[in-house]
């Protein structure tokens, strides 16, 4: 008997049982949507990883942190050290790097620069005539991708700040563009006054540029941009006499070229610091996402793995049923095989069904739903959940080998029947 | 031809053994029909299987035109069926969700016959038994003799040179399966090709040229119409006209 007819045969029974059909092949589905959609989300969530990290970091940069204490047991207690630390509740605590450390760190081999992350807590900012507002300050970072609504990052080295385009309408601008060019000031606390009569100093800055928050910005979203330079001078200002003075979370090193960064993260790692390039950063949430996508995977394949047993029964009630025309069919000289392979196709065909179905339910989210999530967590033109073809066509393909597999045992009851047997019953 | 010598089939061992065919011998000539007649549980039905390749008796041997198709693997037996024979039950075994023409077509897909072949064989075959008309039609819709018409016209699609009809009026009121029988016997007729039905009915086996009765698994007597009539079956014979449909469906 040819494939072809056995598989038109299989189809036929099929769709005379359809509600059972249906209810099988849906099960499969279930698995078959979980699976595609964890791939989907994967897939999305590592386009969207490596856009956030390219947007945001330079491959010539790095991130230098202290190495971790190798006793980080929080339930014992630690030994006193002179070093500089942050502590967060529960014992937790992390090492601070100091000034010291920042000189060793520029004379590795081909550093072209080291900045320190300067944490800088200013208390407002106003323009004359205007509300005062709570603000954050962060260092402007060229390599940071920032969308400006007017303006530019030009001229940020002369007392520039660029501000978010929230502050707009707070700080009395009528539009973007009415920003650039005015004075706001910003104003800090110095770290030595007291605390009774706190010394308030306001810094006049010039607005050069308005920025629209990016999606895809990570760190310093909302925060008005100053020059490294003018950072620097605040966080003098408002550190200078406290125990906070000179220690930083960590640096920021920039190698001279793209090629040195390996020998520079090696040559650091020597120095007993640790050091995360572009690629670690990517690499560490890429193996996140992979975690969480391999665990909504299990969850899928255990769907898989239920619905096997559906189909098994299925085709089992199936064989019963069918007693006499296997036996008809075995009568008029269908081989064992053919018989087994009628089955057989019968559990590919409610595979492909399920497939199909689960992975189209999926993709029918993925389209409806695409948009309201980047509208939701404000992503802008990102799709979180990215179809591909070529997985998709993977993963149906693999749940009609599964469900020929499940139907293994049915079809060898089916071939195995007695025609004389089966041609009895009544 | 085929010739059966010494079949003999047991079921059960030691206490409980329970011969089914005792030392079975006879020959059926080409385009012959054959009634084989005998109480349910004479062995009939077993014998037909023997003959048929379905059932493997442990001894004897069961020879169609030259091969003992006992000795032949279970794969060839398959293929010798589907190429040479083909069944009429008493509960038709029609597939009742399918249209007849697929249910013809079953035989000719078993076989392996071309897609392109197919469609005309099988309306010869629906015609044949007059359910041309019925062709899209499910089995479940038709009626007792039309089903068992439409178990015919599956039955000699592949023209096979014999057909094992199992009680094929037993499930049928007179009118309807007499009209059954005379399209067998007038394909018998007309094809030449071998007709071997398994029955109780005296009347039905009147019309055979071969009776052989068989109790509690052994031949009692074989019964040959006589010479003359056996002659005239060799020569052509006008096609049986079918008694009119409306007399089919009472």
């Amino acid at each position: 008997m040819k494939i072809r007819d056995i598989t038109i045969r299989a189809g036929r029974s099929l769709r005379q049982a359809k509600a059972r059909t249906i209810l099988t092949s849906l099960a499969i589905g279930v698995g078959a949507f979980t699976i595609v959609l964890s791939l989907a989300a994967g897939s999305g969530g590592r386009a969207y990883t490596a856009d956030i990290i390219s947007s945001n970091t330079n491959v010539k940069e790095l991130y230098v942190q202290p190495k971790p204490d190798v006793n980080n047991d929080p339930t014992k207690p630690k030994k006193y050290s002179t070093d500089p630390t942050m502590s967060y509740g529960g014992g937790f605590s992390v090492k601070l790097l100091k000034d010291s450390d920042i000189d060793k760190l520029n004379k590795i081999k081909n550093v072209e620069s080291v900045t320190p992350v300067y944490l800088v807590t200013v208390k407002y900012v106003t323009r004359q005539g205007q509300d005062k507002y709570q603000a954050s300050v962060a260092t402007y970072n060229e390599s940071v991708k920032v969308d400006y609504v007017a303006g530019s990052a030009d001229g940020i080295d002369k007392k520039g700040v660029i501000i978010p385009d929230s502050y707009v309408e707070a700080l009395g601008f009528k539009s973007p563009e009415g920003a650039i060019g005015k004075d706001v000031q910003i104003a800090a606390e110095k770290g030595s006054s007291s605390l009774v009569a706190p010394e308030i100093k306001p810094f006049n800055f010039t607005v050069v540029g308005v920025y629209e928050q990016s999606a895809l910005a990570v760190s310093g979203s909302d925060s008005l941009r100053l020059s490294k330079d003018d950072t620097k001078a605040l966080y003098d200002f408002t550190t200078e006499g406290t125990a906070q003075h000179g220690t930083y979370v960590g640096a920021t090193v920039i190698a001279k070229d793209v090629a040195d960064v390996n020998d520079i993260k090696a040559d650091i790692g020597k120095a007993g610091y640790e050091a995360q390039t572009a690629e670690d950063l990517m690499s560490f949430i890429f193996q996140f996402i992979n975690v969480l996508q391999g665990i909504l995977i299990g969850f899928g394949a255990l769907a898989v793995l239920t619905s096997v047993f559906g189909i098994i029964n299925t085709q089992y009630i199936s064989v019963l049923e069918r007693t006499q025309q296997i036996g008809l069919m075995k009568a008029l000289g269908m081989s064992r095989r053919d018989v087994g392979r009628l089955f057989k196709l019968e559990a590919a065909w409610i595979g492909f069904l399920g497939g199909a179905l689960g992975a189209g339910a999926a993709i029918l989210v993925g389209v409806i739903g695409n948009p309201i999530i980047a509208k939701a967590l404000k992503l802008g033109d990102i799709n979180l959940l990215i179809f591909e073809p070529l997985t998709v066509i993977g993963v149906i393909v693999g749940l009609v080998l599964v469900a020929v597999a499940a139907g293994i045992l049915p079809a060898r009851k089916a071939a195995k029947l007695d025609p004389i047997e089966a041609l009895r019953t009544e | 031809m085929i010739e059966v010598k010494r079949v003999t089939k047991t079921y059960g061992k030691k206490d409980n053994k329970f011969v089914a065919l005792n030392d079975i011998s006879f020959v059926v000539p080409d385009g012959a029909s054959v009634a084989i007649i005998g109480k349910s549980g004479s062995g009939k039905s077993t014998l037909m299987h023997a003959m048929s390749g379905l059932d493997r008796p442990e001894l004897g041997e069961v020879v169609i035109d030259g091969r003992n198709i006992l000795a032949l693997k279970q794969k060839e037996v398959d293929r010798f069926r589907s190429a040479t024979m083909s069944f009429i039950f008493q509960s038709f075994f029609v597939q009742a969700n399918e249209s007849c023409y697929d249910n013809v077509s079953l035989p000719l897909e078993i076989a392996g016959v071309p897609v392109h072949q197919r469609r005309e064989k099988i309306e010869d075959a629906l015609r044949a038994v007059e359910l041309l008309d019925k062709k899209k039609s499910r089995a479940r819709d038709l009626s007792g003799g039309q089903k068992q018409r439409l178990a015919v016209a599956r039955a000699i699609v592949n023209n096979p040179k014999i057909i094992f009809a199992d009680e094929p009026t037993g499930n049928l009121d007179s009118v309807t399966g007499e009209v059954v029988e005379d399209l067998l016997f007038s394909y018998n007729k007309r094809n030449g090709i071998t007709l071997i039905i398994v029955t109780h009915d005296p009347d039905l086996a009147s019309k055979c040229d071969i009776k052989i009765y068989i109790k509690d698994g052994k031949i009692e007597s074989i019964k040959n119409k006589s010479e003359s009539q056996q002659i005239r079956t060799k020569a052509p014979i006008k096609s049986v006209k079918l008694k009119r449909q409306a007399k089919v469906q009472l």
